[in-house]
């Protein structure tokens, strides 16, 4: 009985905490497989794939990159992390900058692509996600396993998201969660997306973004173009992501 | 679409629509004491396939309302951590609201929890009442069995008799996917599969055995384990095969075999033809060596770092990698095979393998070759023959592992031994033209050789981040030996066609020589790098290395009674040591797509030697060269916006001189062209500047890349040639500065029309201002050489490509001062390939290389057009075979063609080499053929 008690105590405490745990910052460690992404690629033959899997396979560590996540329980904003040059080079920082914003259901996404720098503003459109029955821990959280398909590159999406931060926001175009997603596979492991640090603090001025020009599209002009490129690049028999986010 | 609502508020959902076929959703979430879980998430999901429609959190008193949902039926979920998932269904039908009454989860239990979910980060799949995690995140050793993976999951007890007990109760049946594995004994399953065959191991209730069979639930459960087998298709095996035979006497025969699974690669590979290929193909190279194809972090030798790694691959027998490639000219029967195995996990990766390969070849080449003086040209026609063997033994081992996730430590062992001989006969005439006077030669050369060699590299490399971040630590130790073994016979005869009397007329050289040299090398290198703040690194390095260098050379005379005499003026003994010291140190600047580094390094050679006639002859020479030279570095790397990358370097770098050019000797190998060594020289010094612009542009399908480059030469090592009267041409090197040449590349790529034709241009060029000694008489050649290349490509359908391509090569030299005649040299060639689908998956290719050499000032003229052209068919339902016949070299025009100028020297070449053939070819491919009729 006593322990009931205690247990009460803990979770009325923890219920309490939980008013906190809506505002903060995400750091995420973004890896991406080349050798798996390149053996996917449809006009090579059994042999090419065979040939990659084996030669890079085994040895892919994958290559990193660091982002961050600012999130409230109204609005998140989602781009590149800070780059720490161990390896002996920094690369550029892109122009990747995603914001929602909840209350109003408005997205604007700041992006680069294919040589071009456009404003992807819409009404939020979250994808359809399928709950599923599995739980595991990323990052200290306990998260629940939720699963979608991207249509527009035709990836499977795999989200695992904190049952006890409620906050539907997360990394990449991802988000509409019940809780705030902390892990994130593309297509069975191509690239993954983990949270290193969940940091819970009263957020200032971290959705202050510069000002930036772009071509102004919607969602369904983004996807196009990115369909487009893919369609176009695979009848090239060219990688499309070499130039292309995974 | 998903409507969600403001998270934060303690209690409930607004959905403001409001209708007839809208319903409202209300319940609790209670624990199994009847506790409130407040803050519980609730979701509303369909029940065809789980599809999140709406969600919502519990509040204080554990109580949840979704209002105005559309009037459809849910499968309401309620989840908390540490608690099991749960799932009801809620059917709608005429009511304005359902309420689902209190809800209970249970608890998982705290060890299922705190081992697997926590400590062993495994996730837990949750389907009724049914619990499974995955085998592979609990570690066993390797040969471990199933019972020694359940010993480690938590709530599992294995008795000492094999039985399994699971939360408690007996286990009574272990199925492996599903399926009973023989009869009901747990144990044969438990004991007899390996740990590490398993995915993941499940546990739940499952009917009995008369349950199943009556189909009556008696209601009694029976603890069951199924272990669900690995996915099988990280296993697997594939290998070619290709034979073929052919007109000419000309067969070949190649294959391959791999297996793998996820830690194993095994690969055999073999090779036996008379058709010139001497080397494996690149891909087949990739297939053999698997996982260590590429080596990366091999390079034990640490410097400034920002300077471009390349990975080289070996092209020839000199190396000690394995072969790739190698058509060469002549007529070749070749044999190689090998095998490798790699193991590789994340914390060990270990490589082994042994290559043989054997090469017997004959050539019969002409040349002809023309150096200038200033009072004297030599004109020389040669004709040779020549005959070589080689034999190949290499073995190679690598080892990695990461000791943890601060330390790896490598170790690298090469070895080769080979076997040679060969022998040459060559008829040289040459003439002497001296101010419009002939004086016309004869010689005659039979020359042998026999040797075998040895050579081992190996190297070890320890590398220790600290906790630090960016801080690291690299220290690396080598050795390396070499030895060789020859003996050699030297025949020629000299004839000087207008001598007056018979004892200048004939010159007759008949030697044997013995050769054996060894060179031991010990180094070591240490590399740390410390972080200055979030954008600066200190980098410093220091390399230190000895080395030495053995010969004997004992050198006879052969009388034509065939009585032998030492040779001392010609036979020698020397022992050098060379020891080499590098310090340096320098700042990087890395941030946001701007990496500037900026060194100095003070490097240190001091070359010892003496040479001897005789291993205990007097010394002849002494040589104790000391060098400091300071080695400044500057590395500019830009990333701009838009894959476009701007560079820029200077570098400089100091070569000691070669034990050769040192040996104050005379060489007589060639009795025509006598070389004699400097003991006095210095090192060479280059200076170069580089820069260079690199873009790509994704959405356009267009590249281009460009490169230009200067670099100076401070004491360079030119030969000084003197002729005498008798057309003997004796060279000695010399240190002489203000060598330097400008050197620059382009390459431009873009689509015609995108995905149907690219053209590809490219351009190099290389002008250079390289001294030239004459007789004493220094003055410079001026050498401007230049190739610009196309190829436009053609794919308009999967049916059909094709390809063109055109090159036009330059060289160009001029001299200072001295009377010698300009050379001009073209190298042009134009190029087609097509590659046609006709269906029924029968394809016809060619490939058309056609090759103009021409030497405009000595009026020389070769064309060579090489045709090959095949028809080839997949045969077989999973079109595994191919017949395949081709016609090599269709206009039997195929000859090795080599022209050249340098300095005050110029030659052309021509060489017999394997001409037209037939060939029928036959390749079974176990992965099936693809239609590879693309080539990017």
């Amino acid at each position: 009985m006593r322990k009931i008690a205690l247990l009460l105590l803990i979770l009325s405490f923890s219920a309490i905490c939980q008013e906190v745990k809506t505002e903060g910052i995400v750091q995420y460690e973004r890896t991406t497989f080349w050798a798996n992404i390149m053996s996917r690629l449809t006009y090579l033959s059994a042999e090419e794939r065979d040939r990659i899997k084996l030669t890079w396979g085994s040895s892919d560590e994958g290559w990193k990159q660091k982002m961050t996540l600012a999130f409230t329980e109204n609005q998140s904003l989602y781009q590149q992390g800070e780059d720490n040059a161990e390896q002996g080079w920094s690369g550029r920082k892109e122009t990747f900058f995603l914001t929602k914003n909840f209350a109003s259901e408005h997205s604007t996404d700041y992006i680069d692509l294919l040589g071009k720098s456009y404003i992807v503003d819409d009404t939020l459109h979250a994808p359809t996600w399928k709950i599923l029955n599995q739980i595991k821990e990323v990052a200290g959280y306990i998260c629940m396993k939720a699963v979608t398909v991207d249509t527009v590159k035709n990836q499977t999406i795999t989200a695992w998201f904190a049952q006890d931060i409620p906050v539907q926001a997360g990394p990449e175009r991802f988000f509409g969660l019940p809780g705030l997603i902390l892990e994130l596979d593309v297509n069975d492991g191509d690239v993954t997306i983990i949270a290193s640090k969940v940091e819970f603090k009263k957020l200032t001025n971290e959705f202050n973004l510069k000002k930036m020009k772009g071509k102004k599209i919607s969602d369904a002009e983004y996807n196009k173009i990115i369909a487009d490129f893919i369609k176009e690049s695979i009848k090239g028999e060219r990688n499309p992501f070499w130039g292309l986010r995974y | 679409m998903l409507k969600s609502i403001s998270l934060g508020a303690l209690l409930l959902f607004s959905f403001v629509a409001i209708g007839q076929n809208r319903v409202q959703i209300q319940g609790k979430l209670v624990d199994t004491s009847g506790n409130p879980l407040s803050q519980a998430t609730v979701m509303l999901l369909l029940p065809k396939d789980s599809s999140l429609v709406n969600f919502g959190r519990a509040n204080e008193q554990g109580a949840f309302v979704f209002k105005n949902v559309k009037r459809q039926p849910y499968l309401l979920k309620a989840s908390y951590v540490s608690y099991v998932p749960l799932q009801v269904d809620v059917n709608p039908a005429q009511e304005e609201s359902i309420n689902v009454g209190a809800l209970t989860m249970k608890p998982i239990s705290k060890e299922l929890f705190e081992v697997v979910v926590r400590t062993a980060k495994a996730p837990l799949s949750i389907r009724g009442d049914t619990i499974e995690y995955n085998a592979g995140s609990f570690k066993v050793p390797p040969g471990a069995t199933v019972e020694d993976l359940l010993r480690k999951l938590p709530g599992m007890e294995i008795e000492a008799d094999g039985s399994i007990r699971a939360q408690g109760q007996t286990v009574k049946k272990v199925t492996v996917d599903g399926r009973s594995f023989f009869g009901s004994d747990p144990k044969l399953a438990t004991k007899n599969i390996a740990a590490d065959a398993i995915q993941k191991v499940q546990v739940f209730n499952g009917k009995t055995e008369a349950a199943k069979v009556t189909g009556i639930d008696d209601g009694k459960k029976e603890k069951t384990i199924n272990l669900e087998l690995k996915e099988s298709h990280k296993k697997g095996g594939f290998g070619k095969i290709t034979a073929g035979i052919a007109t000419e006497g000309r067969n070949e025969v190649k294959g391959n075999y791999n297996k793998f699974d996820a830690k194993n690669q095994v690969s055999v590979i073999g090779l036996a033809n008379n058709t010139n290929q001497s080397g494996m193909s690149f891909d087949d190279y990739q297939d053999f060596r698997g996982s260590q194809a590429f080596s990366w972090g091999d390079e034990a030798d640490f410097g400034f770092s920002g300077n471009n790694r390349y990975i080289t691959f070996d092209d020839g027998d000199d190396q000690m990698g394995v072969p790739i490639g190698g058509r060469r000219d002549g007529f070749s029967k070749n044999y190689s095979g090998g095998a490798n195995y790699n193991y590789d996990t994340k914390k060990t990766k270990f490589s082994s393998n042994y290559y043989f390969n054997q090469s017997e070849r004959l050539i019969d080449k002409i040349s002809s070759t023309q150096r200038f003086f200033q009072d004297k040209t030599q004109n020389s026609a040669d004709t040779t023959n020549q005959r070589s063997f080689s034999a190949n033994h290499r073995m190679s081992l690598r080892y990695e592992k990461t000791i943890d996730t601060l330390n790896t430590l490598i170790l690298i062992g090469n070895g080769k031994l080979s076997f040679g001989n060969a022998t040459q006969n060559s008829q040289i005439f040459q003439q002497l033209l001296v101010q419009n006077n002939l004086f016309p030669r004869n010689t005659k050369l039979m020359n042998g050789s026999n040797q075998q060699s040895f050579s081992s590299q190996n190297s070890a490399i320890f590398r220790h981040k600290f906790a630090k971040k960016g801080r690291s630590f690299s220290a690396s130790a080598g050795y390396n030996y070499a030895n060789s073994d020859g003996a050699a016979t030297q025949k020629s005869l000299n004839q000087f066609l207008n001598a007056t009397t018979l004892r200048d007329s004939i010159q007759a050289i008949d030697q044997l020589t013995n050769n054996f040299s060894t060179k031991t090398q010990v180094k070591s290198s240490l590399f740390f790098v410390e972080p200055l703040s979030k954008v600066f690194y200190w980098e410093s390095f220091f390399n230190t290395s000895f080395q030495n260098n053995r010969l004997n050379r004992d050198l006879s005379d052969r009388s034509t009674a065939g009585a032998i005499a030492r040779n001392d003026s010609l036979s020698r003994y020397y022992d050098n040591n060379l020891t080499y010291n590098r310090l340096g140190s320098s700042v990087r600047y890395s941030k946001d797509g701007v990496n500037v580094t900026v060194g100095l390094a003070a490097q240190h050679f001091n070359l010892t030697g003496d040479f001897r006639r005789a291993a205990g002859a007097t010394n002849l020479a002494t040589i104790d060269l000391n060098y400091l030279a300071w080695i400044p570095k500057i590395g500019i790397d830009l990333e701009l916006k838009n894959n476009r990358y701007l560079f820029f370097s200077y570098d400089k770098s100091a070569q000691e001189p070669s034990i050769r050019d040192l040996q104050p000797i005379v060489d007589n190998s060639n009795p025509l062209f006598l070389r004699v060594g400097n003991p006095n020289l210095l090192p060479s010094v280059n200076h170069s500047l580089s820069t260079g612009f690199n873009l790509f542009d994704a959405a356009n399908f267009m590249n281009f890349y460009s490169n230009l480059s200067y670099n100076y030469n401070v004491n360079q090592v030119v030969y000084n040639q003197s002729i005498n009267a008798n057309g003997v041409v004796l060279t000695k090197p010399m240190n002489i500065s203000g060598g330097e040449s400008y050197v620059g590349y382009f390459g431009f790529g873009f689509p015609l029309k995108k995905t149907v034709s690219t053209l590809n241009i490219n351009a190099d060029f290389n002008s250079a201002k390289n001294p030239l000694f004459l007789n004493d008489v220094l003055s410079n050649t001026h050498t401007n050489s230049g190739n610009i290349s196309s190829r436009l490509s053609f794919t308009p359908s999967d049916r059909i490509t094709l390809y063109v391509n055109a090159q036009f090569g330059l060289i160009h030299s001029t001299y200072d001062k001295s009377a010698l005649p300009e050379q001009t040299i073209y190298n042009n060639q134009y190029g087609s390939e097509l590659n046609f689908n006709f269906g029924k998956n029968t394809f016809l290719s060619y490939n058309l290389d056609y090759k103009v050499y021409k030497n405009k000032t000595r009026g020389l003229y070769q064309e060579m057009p090489i045709l090959n052209v095949s028809v080839f068919k997949y045969v077989g339902k999973a079109q595994k075979s191919e017949i395949r016949l081709t016609v090599y070299d269709v206009f039997k025009k195929n000859l090795g063609v080599n022209q050249n100028a340098f300095q005050n020297f110029v030659s052309f070449e021509k060489t017999q080499t394997l001409s037209q053939y037939v060939m029928l070819s036959y390749t079974y491919n176990m992965r099936g053929l693809s239609s590879p009729i693309r080539k990017n």
